[in-house]
């Protein structure tokens, strides 16, 4: 058979590598001495002799040629390997301690002079991660808009970053069009102690109910504080806060480290409240369900609720449905959560369901898919509800828990207020019901142990109660209820509807939660459900069967499919109520939450105890321009309903909202916008129409970017500050619900680009980068919390790994005291390891004299530190993960299946409380809760996905993934398609009633047509269309630019697909930003009519 | 010459372990006594290594471990190390693709381009992509296509300069010193698994400006050398493998350092095996008995090493 040998073996005897023979004599050889394998485990030792006898053929599994860090090419944060040849990232695996990339991950034990050979999977967005960070378009000098010319016309001129940062700081005519603010003018509050009175004076003016007592604490606070209010915006309005505020800063894809940065920038630094994210634009409406659920009562309200949201403990489940979640093209995210699915459907028996209107990937396997109708999901959710209460299929025995104690009685870590009764106020669901109305206790005075007068609420059996509790019918008896107890446990009457006397004897109308929720479901019929979703009744009895025979091991996992709709707050309720109807919280197989070692040090209060760690702090104050911090009825700007835009009560980082309330004006003008690693105009739905304030200095005054390239959005601003990639910076990942582990990824520098420019800040070289920018702008404005006392007296933050690297070292030490919780101490050789690895970097970039200085010399300390970074983070090891049956990192909460403070919040643009339960409403809507018709014309239903080749706007720079996919299509369904005579490749429009030409206008007479390929399939609903995110740019190097007077030649290749957001449907009543989820904050991707006709 | 001179493995650049350091690290090293009775018999501490890699803990932390208990990759990783015990010609790699886990994600095509530095127009493992039936009965099949390493591979015998050939362990490799580029064996395969390769890059012909990082650097990562055959081949002017004719090799030159082919370790879908056939307790082996097993092409004759589960 062979005419040759194997090619290495021959050479080895030349390379040193030792054949097994040779390792036999070696050991012979070292005979006695071999004794001396020392401290190191045998085996490891012998595992790196038999490596080394193979060596030579693939020189990057030597593991002083990888640097473990997180990929970020998705937000799924996949923990990676970057192999290093001669100071140049060469290939990037999976890293295989990461539990997003090998099932189950290696022990974090393992030495890591053996996971050099070992590799974990890794999709293709990451492996092309390479080209992120080796982008010719990638930028290297501060770019100005050049003068005279346009925002967005593409001219720029590279300048210094001092003099960069001397105009953004001093303003001034930077542009030939007139004096610019700068940040030095905006920077107006100064005074934390002022600040703190103002903040508290504002409280009590928003508090204040009384409209006339409102005005006079107004005055009182003008009267107060005369000195300082030309600091405010408007002194008549002091809730709108300082002039700080007008700097907002405004972030797509932030990671923790740089997050914490930016507060700490723009908070406590800068003194301004805005700091916002783009929340919504992912699956806002999901995770603002979550907090609503996950709201607790601390004895005197609901507060604390997580934004957060449940997600598939995947490899234990039996059964799941995916509402709207592309688990295998997208999501969070393909190495993470595809292996436990194809490996569970072909090996372990898991049957798994997608509701989605195209045929994804995910449905491909799946055992059934449901090509719903877009947004009628809650009508397959409500249907399957109420399928689960004619039949009793509800895990009573979890829902009859109404508190603490009584979970944990029985087995369970978390508990619902199912059984909790609530007032019906003219046949409508209100206010939970109190024991006090209900004379179940009395109110009384006692003395607390320090001697001071506290409220007591005491039964006739003497019991005590620190708040007035609520209430369960036992057995029909109304029992006080208090939901942390650990002591009382209640179990009370799942379906109540019924009158009580009250304390005062009137008659009350009052029903438990649970049999308002029935009561919801039961509003239509299976069949009514079935022909709203355009599905078969028999699919939702089905479902619900299936759904309620495999105990708490079968789950509804749901994404922005479900979210992002007008409806997309009650969708997300109603699926995590159907997962609380069968109780599978908490437990293995079923919803699991998101849980992270704590890098800030808080929790063992050391060894850097970050938050606290500051020369001062601003207090930034009043409303933010998303208007989520006051509600409307509390501001002094408040005019009726609707509101002049949507307050968010509910929600925060409503991204679409940022650029028309600046362009309004509304609540106040904003002077300066900061844009970090954000395509706002590209990622939103109907993003078009924010280009129009991008493009306007009188709307917005003064825009800086940070970025790696000039893209979609940077092409707008003033100024573009160069960022490093993520393969050249600090972060901290986090991690995702369904991760069981607790965790934390550390995203750490792995290269240095050859040649990049190295600035002063505080002295010191550091990197450009957006650190570089932060730590600039703090020097120059003298910002508390940075600086040579930045993190206290005597303790600088000049360098970014003055911040990041402590927070290493937070992760090492662990979450108890006494260090008991630490990783082991890296040994002489993983500190090799660790040092050789990072050989190539440059010392402003990695300085082992200055880091371990950074950590006190603590040499203990240090080596944990670089335990933890030879990692490239930490994970809890494979099966600590659960106790039993339970996950061990259990939310161990309440679950709030009816909501009173949802039911106590206004609608602004209706003025009408929301419903405080999970119930169905139509989708596209319009803000005012109006339907929308756009007539026959407009005869397709309009949805996006993602490929698994592109995350929207930050890939298009990868040419091997371009490579498999070059350009995006339009998908139809064969029989739409016959029916419009379009043919499969046909280049087509599309167009929207509120984008009739079917255009993106770019401004200065510029525009781009949304045409597109058309690819006729069998997959798809018909009478949706559907198109994947990611192409389509018309900046990230896909158009020319001119700078400093040359051409930069823009690349058909980024040029290529279609992007058709901006034929998304406007809002009617606001006219310039998406249609809203005005409950969750989301932004509408899935319900836009739209024509679609030939090219 | 694009080969450029081996490199001592683990070279001094890098600062790994040289046999001597190593030779060093062990003399170094302090003695624990629970190791001493083993390392003084060194033919003992081998069979209680194989023992660990056939026990699956080797280098595991685990103190006894079912194989099934791993992640497929560690297992097959494990029995890849056991495999290399063996004399080359000893052992039948052969490569299991189980279509009902393949989601078409391409992870696999990128892992090999990355690994093999592969420049515009070369592939070695595609994903097919197709879909079947009538909505709302429909269903999408994802195949990976490498080559097939065939036990009678009608590429060999048509090449006029014998720089193709099947090695001892059955892989057929390409000699790119000997390859003229005359495509004879492109033509040949019946599973069109052979590319040429025009000498591209896909950073050619972009910006170098002021102001921008430019191709001269942008390009550092496609110019890096790959390791295919064990050499290394930096990617510079009209030198090999630039004019060759180019094919999946199953990574030897990570098979021989005991990591897995790229295409196995990048799978998401875990779809991908590789292994030793002639080992009866391997994954492989396993896998290949099942009923539902076939190979693309039998009636050609080819005997492909590459099998599909269905």
């Amino acid at each position: 058979m062979s005419d040759k040998p194997l090619l290495p073996e021959p050479e080895r005897s030349e390379t040193c590598a030792l054949s097994r023979r040779d390792f036999l004599k070696l050991s012979a050889a070292t005979g006695g001495a071999a004794a001396l394998l020392g401290s190191l485990p045998a085996f490891d030792q012998l595992l790196a002799a038999q490596r080394q006898a193979l060596s030579g053929n693939s020189p990057l599994s030597a593991p002083e040629r990888q640097i473990y860090t997180v990929c970020l090419q998705c937000n799924t944060g996949c923990g990676i390997k970057v192999k290093i040849w001669e100071g140049i990232a060469s290939k990037i695996e999976g890293n295989p301690y990461s539990p997003w990339t090998l099932h189950p991950h290696l022990p974090y034990s393992t030495p890591v002079a053996e996971a050099g050979s070992i590799e974990g999977g890794l999709c293709p967005k990451g492996q092309a991660g390479l080209q992120t960070a080796y982008d010719p378009y990638r930028i290297v000098s501060v770019l100005k808009r050049r003068p005279g010319t346009k925002r967005g016309e593409g001219q720029w001129v590279t300048i210094s970053f001092e003099q960069a940062l001397d105009e953004i700081i001093n303003g001034g005519d930077l542009f030939g069009e007139g004096p610019v603010e700068g940040l030095k003018d905006v920077y107006a509050l100064r005074d934390a102690k002022v600040a703190k009175a103002m903040s508290d004076f504002v409280k009590r003016i928003v508090d204040e109910k009384d409209a006339e007592k409102k005005r006079a604490l107004v005055e009182e606070f003008k009267a107060t504080f005369a000195a300082d209010l030309d600091k405010l915006i408007d002194p008549d309005h002091p809730d709108l806060g300082p002039k700080n505020n007008q700097f907002a800063f405004i972030w797509g894809r932030l990671k923790n480290g740089r997050g914490d940065l930016v507060r700490r920038f723009v908070l406590s630094g800068l003194g301004s409240i805005n700091a916002n994210g783009h929340t919504t634009v992912c699956q806002g409406s999901l995770y603002f369900a979550g907090k609503a659920l996950s709201e607790q009562w601390d004895g005197s309200k609901f507060t604390g609720g997580q934004k957060f949201y449940w997600q598939a403990d995947l490899k234990n489940s039996r059964f799941v449905i995916f509402i709207g979640a592309n688990m295998f093209e997208a999501n969070y995210g393909p190495p993470l959560r595809v292996t436990p699915i194809t490996e569970g459907a072909v090996d372990r028996g898991l049957r798994y369901v997608v509701v989605d209107p195209r045929f994804s990937k995910v449905a491909s396997k799946a055992w059934k898919w449901i090509p719903i109708k877009p947004g009628e999901d809650s009508a397959l959710g409500l249907g399957m509800m109420r399928w689960m209460f004619e039949n009793d299929r509800i895990n009573k025995r979890f829902l009859s828990a109404a508190n603490k104690a009584a979970a944990n009685a029985i087995g369970e870590a978390s508990w619902t207020d199912a059984v909790w009764l609530v007032h019906i106020k003219n046949g409508k669901p209100d206010k939970l019901v109190r024991a006090l109305e209900l004379g179940l206790v009395t109110r009384q005075t006692e003395q607390d142990k320090d001697g001071k007068e506290v409220t007591v609420y005491v039964t006739e059996d003497g019991v005590k109660f620190k708040f007035d509790p609520f209430v369960a019918l036992v057995d029909g008896k109304p029992t006080p209820v208090d939901p942390n107890s650990t002591e009382l446990p209640v179990y009370g009457d799942l379906f109540v509807d019924t009158t009580l006397q009250n304390a005062k004897g009137e008659t009350i109308t009052v029903k438990s939660g649970l049999q308002i929720i029935r009561e919801s479901a039961f509003e239509k019929t299976i069949e009514e459900y079935a022909a709203i979703a355009d599905i078969q009744p028999s699919d939702i009895i089905e479902l619900a069967r299936e759904f309620t025979s495999y105990g708490t091991q079968a789950v509804i996992d749901i994404h922005r499919g479900a979210s992002q709709h007008t409806n997309g707050f009650y969708t997300s309720f109603i699926f995590f109520t159907l997962n609380a109807l069968i109780g599978n919280f908490d437990h293995k197989g079923g919803l699991s939450k998101p849980t992270t070692y704590d890098r800030l040090g808080s929790r063992a209060k050391g060894p850097f105890d970050l938050a606290k760690m500051n020369n001062g702090a601003n207090v930034p104050f009043g409303l933010d321009i998303l208007r989520t911090t006051i509600s409307y009825e509390k501001s002094t700007i408040f005019n009726g309903y609707p509101a002049k835009r949507p307050w968010f009560p509910l929600a925060t980082d409503v991204y679409q909202e940022d650029l028309p309330s600046i362009g309004d004006a509304y609540p106040y003008p904003v002077k300066i916008a900061m844009f970090y690693m954000s395509a706002i105009n590209y990622a939103l739905p109907a993003g078009h129409t924010t280009i129009e304030v991008l493009a306007d200095p009188k709307k917005l005054p003064l825009i800086i970017a940070s970025d790696i390239f000039v893209g979609e959005t940077s092409m707008y601003a003033d100024y573009i500050f160069p960022d490093l990639s993520y393969l050249e910076r600090w972060e901290f990942h986090g991690t995702h619900p369904s991760v069981t582990y607790k965790v934390e990824n550390v995203r750490n520098p792995a290269i240095s680009l050859p040649g990049w420019p190295m600035v002063k800040v505080y002295g010191q070289e550091i990197p450009l980068s957006f650190e570089a920018l932060v730590l600039g702008i703090a020097e120059r404005l003298n910002l508390p919390g940075f600086g040579p006392n930045g993190l206290g007296e005597g303790v600088p933050f000049i360098y970014p790994e003055d911040y990041y690297l402590r927070m290493v070292a937070n992760l090492a030490f662990g979450e108890k005291e006494d260090g008991s919780n630490s990783v082991p101490e890296a040994d002489d050789r993983e500190v090799e390891i660790f040092l050789k690895a990072r050989a190539h970097l440059p010392k402003q970039v990695f300085d082992p004299v200055r880091w371990k200085a950074i950590l006190g010399n603590d040499e203990k300390l240090w080596r944990q530190t670089i335990y933890v970074l030879n990692r490239g983070g930490r994970w809890q090891d494979e099966g600590k993960d659960y106790k039993g049956d339970l996950l061990s990192n259990a939310y161990a909460k309440q679950i709030n299946l009816y909501q009173e403070k949802t039911a106590k919040t206004i609608n602004s643009m209706t003025g009408e409380p929301f419903a405080g339960y999970p119930r169905y409403y139509p989708p596209h809507l319009s803000s005012t809760g109006k339907p929308i018709e756009d007539g026959d014309e407009y005869a397709f239903t309009l949805i996006t996905y993602k490929e698994i080749t592109m995350t929207k706007a930050r890939t298009i720079s990868n040419y091997w993934l371009l490579a498999v996919m070059p350009e995006n299509t339009l998908l139809m369904n064969v029989a739409d398609a016959q029916r419009l005579g379009l043919r499969n490749g046909d280049l087509v429009r599309i167009s929207s009633a509120s984008n009739p030409r079917g255009v993106w206008d770019l401004r200065n007479g510029s525009e781009v047509p949304m045409v597109g390929r058309l690819k006729v399939v069998q997959g798809i609903r018909p009478g949706v269309v559907a198109f994947g995110l990611g192409w389509g740019h018309w900046a990230s190097g896909a158009r020319d630019i001119v700078i400093d007077g040359q051409t930069v030649k823009g690349d058909v290749r980024r040029l290529a697909g279609f992007h058709a957001n901006a034929a998304m449907r406007t809002d009617p009543v606001l006219q310039d930003v998406t249609l809203t989820d005005i409950a969750g904050g989301s932004a509408v991707f899935y319900s836009t009519k739209v024509k679609v006709e030939k090219a | 010459m694009a080969e450029q001179e081996k490199l001592t493995p683990h070279s001094t650049a890098s600062g790994a372990v040289s046999r001597r350091n190593f030779l060093g690290a062990l003399a170094a090293a302090g003695a624990v006594a629970a190791f001493e009775q083993l390392a003084a018999n060194p033919q003992a501490v081998l069979a209680a290594y194989e023992e660990q890699i056939v026990q699956g803990t080797l280098g595991q932390g685990r103190s006894s471990a079912d194989l099934k208990a791993l992640d497929v990759l560690e297992r097959m990783r494990l029995e890849l190390l056991r495999a290399l015990q063996k004399p080359a010609s000893e052992r039948r790699w052969v490569m299991v693709i189980d279509l009902r886990k393949c989601i078409g994600c391409h992870a696999c095509t990128i892992g090999c381009v990355a690994e093999n530095k592969l420049p515009p127009g070369v592939v070695y493992r595609p994903v097919i992509e197709e879909e079947f039936g009538t909505y709302p009965n429909v269903a999408r099949r994802f195949i990976p296509r490498p080559c097939m390493q065939c036990e009678n591979p009608p590429c060999v015998p048509v090449c006029p300069v014998n720089a193709t050939y099947t090695n001892a362990e059955g892989i057929v490799e390409m000699d790119y010193e000997r390859c003229i580029g005359c495509r004879y064996c492109l033509t040949a395969c019946p599973y069109s698994a052979r590319v040429s390769d025009f000498g591209f890059t896909y950073t050619e012909e972009l910006p170098v400006i002021q102001g921008l990082l430019g191709t001269a650097t942008a390009d550092d990562y496609e110019r890096a050398p790959n390791f295919e055959y064990g050499k290394q081949y930096a990617r510079q002017g009209r030198a090999s493998p630039v004019g060759n004719a180019r094919k999946c090799h199953f990574c030897q030159h990570r098979i021989l350092e005991g990591v897995l082919p790229a295409c196995v370790t990048t799978c998401i879908g875990r779809a991908t095996f590789f292994g030793d056939a002639n080992d009866p307790e391997s994954l492989v082996a396993e896998l290949i008995a099942r009923p539902n097993v076939l190979r693309l092409r039998e009636e050609l004759g080819t005997e492909p090493r590459v099998y599909y589960l269905k």
